[in-house]
């Protein structure tokens, strides 16, 4: 699964991880976050977030 | 002990946080201006656009800060202090003392002196209180033709969120003959103006406004040139000032922002600053990722445990539309000893420039594309040498990947 960077903090989010601090299990893929989840580092939203290739 | 924070933006919020994260148990109390828990300020566009309701645009849930035993005070102005005693003055009443103080006073908007930029219908967008009274404003009654004074990276962002939110005649002015004249050269910026023109924005360049007109609001802006244009609605974003004034009036050591060492601390030891406000080695950032390093320099000092910021390496990267532009590093070079490697596919939208010295890579712009963006950008910031890879790295099949090995 692809990993995704906050281009405002550097944040990377690894789907293997999750987010468990903000209820995401490990394995969820970025595309899958709720719509209002926000980078856990800075809060910025989804739409900053870049595929890493 | 005691460490007070002034200001509940970016810088203010992760010093306070990563102190927490670090084990101080030192009381932390945050001051902001705001009556809203800490959001980042590039949600304000998400917000203008009306891609991300009010009641989002906050990064932790609302008993984050009692959980990490963060005192924030909203709403709250600070209007004195006192560098000997440590002591900061709130809303004019009341002194508090510390131990320690934080300067994260950030910027505010700098809005040109030219006649009538006190009108109703002028405004600038800094705040989520900005932000609410520009999209009243441009909501209420006959929609208003938009004007953008600035044509930098938030000029831009503005611009695009206003026509994302419907309205159709949104003009973007710009001083410079070239837009994001920061972060683009040339070549660059007619490329993104040509990408922008198609998904509806106007652009007016090379153009110095002289005077905002109109009866009771705003009805047009007069330039330099003697040429006018209508305006209904007017956003300034020509770039931010520093908020030293207090730094000032308290006598501590000032440029055109409030001057750190490598430590972050300020003129008076036990004061430390970051982000916006905050110049370091002569450069006033005003970027996320360096008030992100300078906050955490900042906590880390603060909970002994000695660390230096050695400054960061400017690399943005920009979406507007679809269209992607990475810049890092030294994009314009001047002088002697540089070397040049370009791209230009203006069919395809696509612009690369690579800017090598002593053949280390120093700076690059990418533009259109967003393939080996990160791994270029990653080179600028360790100033390699790509070695063998030069002359491929130009190429759009060359394996970036291999970069990482280097």
């Amino acid at each position: 699964m692809e990993k995704w960077e906050c281009t405002a903090c550097g944040y990377i989010y690894d789907p293997e991880a999750g987010d468990p601090e903000h209820d995401i299990p490990p394995g969820t893929p970025f595309e899958s976050l709720p719509d209002d989840w926000v980078c856990p580092q800075c809060g910025v939203s989804k739409e900053f977030f870049q595929k890493i290739d | 002990m005691r460490t007070i924070i002034l200001g509940h933006g970016l810088a203010g919020t992760m010093a306070g946080k990563t102190l927490r994260e670090l084990g101080s148990p030192a009381e932390i109390i945050i001051i902001g201006e705001e009556k809203y828990p800490y959001y980042p300020r590039p949600n304000l566009i998400d917000f203008i656009a009306g891609d991300l309701p009010l009641n989002r645009m906050f990064a932790f849930p609302p008993d984050w800060a009692e959980k990490q035993k963060i005192q924030v005070n909203y709403g709250r102005r600070i209007t004195g202090l006192d560098k000997e005693k440590m002591a900061v003055e709130i809303d004019g009443q009341e002194w508090i003392k510390g131990d320690n103080l934080v300067l994260a006073t950030g910027a505010a908007p700098l809005l040109p002196g030219i006649p009538g930029v006190e009108k109703k219908g002028v405004f600038s967008l800094r705040t989520i209180d900005d932000a609410q009274s520009l999209l009243e404003f441009l909501t209420a009654g006959p929609e208003p033709e938009v004007v953008v004074l600035g044509g930098g990276l938030l000029g831009l962002e503005i611009a695009r969120a206003i026509l994302k939110r419907g309205l159709k005649t949104v003009t973007v002015v710009e001083y410079f003959n070239r837009l994001l004249p920061r972060q683009l050269d040339e070549t660059g910026a007619r490329l993104l103006r040509v990408q922008l023109e198609k998904m509806g924005l106007k652009f007016l360049l090379g153009k110095e406004a002289a005077e905002i007109e109109g009866e009771g609001k705003v009805s047009q802006i007069k330039f330099k040139d003697g040429s006018q244009l209508p305006a209904g609605a007017i956003i300034v974003a020509a770039g931010v000032k520093p908020r030293i004034e207090l730094a000032l009036k308290a006598g501590l050591s000032c440029n055109r922002g409030l001057l750190v060492d490598d430590y972050l601390q300020t003129s008076q030891a036990g004061i430390y600053a970051a982000g916006d406000v905050a110049e370091h080695r002569g450069r006033i950032y005003g970027l996320i990722p360096a008030a992100f390093d300078q906050a955490r320099t900042v906590a880390y000092n603060l909970a002994g445990q000695e660390k230096k910021y050695e400054g960061t390496v400017p690399a943005n990267t920009l979406k507007v539309a679809g269209v992607f532009l990475t810049t890092a590093g030294l994009i314009l070079p001047e002088g002697e000893g540089f070397e040049i490697l370009s791209r230009l596919d203006e069919e395809q939208g696509v612009y690369k420039k690579l800017v090598f010295k002593d053949n280390q890579l120093v700076g690059a712009i990418w533009l259109g594309v967003k393939k080996g963006g990160q791994e270029i950008s990653r080179l600028v910031q360790a100033r390699k040498d790509p070695g063998q890879y030069k002359s491929n790295l130009l190429a759009d099949n060359f394996d970036f990947s291999r970069l990482n090995n280097l």
